[in-house]
């Protein structure tokens, strides 16, 4: 056990000391740290600019802007309901909108929170209760932002219109902030129904909806209208909507979360282990390709037993790939209890699972099982092989064997499907860490978690037997490769 | 060191043969062979790095096994460290396995690095260091448990003759410290120079063991005689040739005796029979002779 540990030490040593070590080992929380800040430059904070030319009286221009504003409202009275629900600050405002929560938001709701003076008397109400410690409420732009007609726009002949509102779609001055879309409305509107849309780009489904929307509303009422029907009724029965109950479950935990969220670690452990393992894998057979091709391996081996040599290098490599995924789930815990936000409200309910010893213990068998099953594969190439060039011709057909099925069986537990092949996999060895750590979040049996472990630890005995021998054989052979056929029987005979 | 009846076969090739073979305890023993002769599979086999085929081997009264290795001490034939490691890291690593203390092993490396004229390379690592440090690394590495068996495979080759005499002066400290010290070599030179004892090996096939004296006299004695006649007709003289004139009626002969026939006999035999007789010499055969006439000149040639 001495010599295991010393040789694993030096593994161990090698491997960090290596710069493409660190480098990977700082990926992760190089991404975490800088992730939410590249979000802020990625994430577009500025409405979308909506300009409209309305000639046929204004109504559809009111109507549209009325309707960008309580979409608005209502979304952040959404928001508002959540972070109220989540904080349980509902005695700030009993019987605000914002204080309730499983409801649609309808226009009544919008214009009671309107009545109360909106967002920013709301927030005060909040502030007045809220304990020390619970984030701020955050706020968010509008998605839209109807910006004012230019005279010259709104004047110009329907031929020309184009041409005018290219210098406000692309204006030649940089700086100057361009109209992202221009809804033009005919003065015939009520009986010829048509509009257009000049847009500088694709304009977003969202809005094309929500214009189509607005618009058929406008054509509706004035039908009913022109059929006899009260401006009052008309515009009633355009506003007739189903009363819609929503249930949902509470922030960060709950039914639709709660799948993402017990789903995350599991499947993130799955990552980690499948990455770890491609680069510690590839330093460790690095390692005893060196030990070979430097022609150390017979001093090595007058010290120590090739199965001390060989239990060494394991243990070395799995202390770096388990430290590995030690510090970039550390990282994840102390950006979930440091940081507020988006990346704590999302991590933080994903490592929850580490507060169970179960689940934890499953998790740390899985990982560790699979890590030295998968690393035995690399070992024994480390140890047929001369140079880097030569292994990586077995590595490959190796890692592409591992790798497909298991990207594939990731995305089949992402989108909740798998079935029968997601089942089978799971009780396939060299794919069973990885199967059995991606279905943890969404669930899988008792039975097959423990089956699934029972074979795994077998095969990876069968693997420690059978590798070791060859590792034995193959350590001082020289000269011509052995077949398919000396290799099955190297791991059948014992001695060397 | 004790074989007996070894041998070993790697699928069809039988590396090596029936071989019985001991070496005494505080002796230099050479084991001499061509390439391909089993030397270095017998090495292997006695550390345990590979087991024979039949037989039984024992060192330091024991089996084969890593357990002897905190007393012994090897240098491989085929060299190499880890060549990121430094050159005190690489000594302290080997000590540890030879179960040495992290501390004892420090201080014996720093010692031997020291001794080596490296001291001042300790911290650099192994791809830093010429050829010539990483081969003294090495032997650092391999005496630095201070072992009661040192084991060199082909210790001198590829050595420049600094560290050739470097290592000489190791093994020569390494049995003045009472160490029984086995190398092997097919450099006849070394091995006149440091071996008490020797066993010329030959397709696995101990061919001879023994002294170097005990070596030379396998092979037929040989003189040179100033006499009046030829010595062809005395006793034990397998052949005689005159290869030179002296003055007076004296010529130099050279004279091949029988085998067992010694030097010794042939003077008894002169004086006994009035051999008139001025000078013998007896030409010592040097031991690559002996290796030839023992393992065959194609063999010796490989």
């Amino acid at each position: 056990m001495r010599n295991i540990l010393i040789v694993a030490l030096r593994e161990f040593k090698q491997i960090i000391a290596m710069r493409s070590f660190w480098l990977t080992l700082l990926i992760l929380p190089l991404a975490l740290a800088f992730g939410p800040v590249a979000q802020r430059f990625l994430d577009n904070d500025e409405a979308s600019q909506l300009m409209i030319v309305d000639r046929s009286g204004g109504a559809v221009a009111t109507a549209l802007a009325q309707r960008i504003d309580d979409d608005h409202q209502r979304n952040l009275l959404g928001r508002l309901s959540r972070y109220v629900r989540r904080h349980d600050l509902a005695a700030a405002g009993p019987g605000q909108p914002w204080a309730q929560h499983d409801r649609y938001f309808t226009d009544a709701d919008l214009a009671a929170f309107r009545a109360a003076g909106g967002l920013p008397a709301a927030l005060r109400r909040i502030e007045a209760v809220k304990p020390s410690g619970v984030p701020e409420f955050k706020q968010e732009p509008p998605d839209y932002a109807v910006v004012a007609t230019p005279p010259a726009l709104a004047a110009a002949d329907p031929a020309a219109l184009d041409a005018a509102a290219q210098p406000l779609l692309r204006p030649a001055d940089q700086a100057a902030k361009a109209v992202d879309t221009i809804l033009f409305i005919r003065a015939d509107f009520a009986s010829s129904g048509q509009a257009r849309l000049l847009a500088n780009s694709d304009p977003s489904p969202r809005l094309m909806a929500m214009v189509q929307d607005v618009l058929t509303r406008q054509l509706r009422t004035g039908f009913l209208r022109s059929q006899g029907l009260s401006p009052e009724a008309a515009a009633a029965a355009g506003q007739i909507a189903p009363a819609l109950a929503v249930s949902t479950p509470p922030p960060g935990g709950g039914l639709k979360e709660a799948m993402v969220v017990r789903s995350f670690l599991p499947l993130a452990a799955c990552y980690l282990l499948m990455m770890s393992l491609m680069l510690s894998g590839s330093w460790m057979l690095q390692g005893s390709v060196e030990e070979r091709g430097n022609k150390l391996i017979e001093t090595v081996l007058a010290c120590v037993s090739p199965e001390e040599l060989m239990y060494g290098k394991l243990l070395g490599t799995v202390a770096v790939g388990m430290l590995m995924i030690f510090v970039w789930i550390l990282c994840g815990v102390v950006a979930a209890t440091a940081t507020q936000g988006a990346i704590a409200d999302f991590i933080r309910p994903a490592v929850e699972p580490l507060r169970s010893p179960g689940t934890l213990a499953t998790m740390i068998f899985f990982l560790v099982v699979g890590y030295v099953s998968v690393s035995l594969f690399f070992l024994a190439i480390g140890a047929m092989t001369d140079s880097m060039r030569e292994a990586q011709g077995y590595l490959m057909p190796v890692m592409f064997a591992l790798i497909l099925p298991v990207t594939l069986l990731i995305q089949a537990v992402v989108s909740g499907g798998g079935g029968v092949a997601l089942t089978v996999l799971t009780f396939v060895p060299i794919w069973t860490p990885f199967t059995v750590l991606a279905r943890l979040g969404a669930g899988i049996p008792t039975w097959q978690v423990l089956l699934a472990g029972a074979l795994l630890l077998a095969w990876t005995a069968l693997q420690l037997a059978m590798l070791g021998r060859l590792f034995r054989h193959s350590l001082l052979a020289t000269g011509q490769k052995a077949g398919l056929k000396t290799l099955i029987e190297q791991m059948r005979t014992r001695g060397a | 060191m004790q074989l007996d009846r070894v041998a070993k076969r790697f699928d069809q090739t039988l590396a090596v043969d029936d071989l019985s073979f001991a070496v005494r305890e505080g002796e230099t023993f050479g084991f001499l062979g061509g390439n391909g002769a089993g030397k270095t599979t017998s090495l292997r086999m006695v550390l345990d790095i590979i087991r024979p085929t039949s037989g039984s081997i024992t060192v330091l009264g024991r089996a084969p096994g890593r357990e002897n290795a905190p007393l012994i001490g090897f240098l491989p034939e085929e060299r190499g460290l880890y060549r990121q490691m430094t050159a005190l890291d690489t000594i302290v690593y080997f000590g540890r396995l030879k179960g040495m203390t992290p501390g004892d092993a420090k201080r014996e490396g720093l010692g031997l690095l020291e001794r080596f004229g490296l001291a001042g390379n300790a911290r650099s690592t192994i791809d830093k260091l010429s050829k010539g440090m990483a081969q003294k690394v090495q032997l650092a590495a391999a005496v630095v448990n201070r072992p009661r068996l040192l084991l060199l495979d082909e210790p001198f080759s590829g050595l420049d003759p600094v560290n050739q005499t470097l290592l000489e002066d190791e093994i020569r400290r390494a049995t003045a410290d009472g160490a029984t010290v086995v190398f092997s070599t097919h450099v006849m030179q070394h091995a006149e120079r440091l071996c008490d004892r020797l066993l010329f090996l030959a397709k696995g096939r101990k061919r001879f063991e023994g002294t170097i004296d005990e070596a030379r006299d396998s092979l037929p004695a040989r003189l040179t005689l100033l006499s009046r006649q030829s010595p062809a007709g005395l006793a034990g003289v397998a052949s005689a040739r005159r290869v030179g004139e002296a003055k007076d009626g004296w010529g130099e002969w050279e004279v091949q005796m029988k085998a067992g026939a010694s030097a010794g006999d042939l003077l008894e035999r002169c004086i006994a029979e009035g051999f008139p007789l001025r000078r013998c010499e007896q030409q010592r055969a040097g031991l690559h002779d002996v290796f030839i006439h023992l393992v065959g000149p194609a063999e010796a040639r490989s």
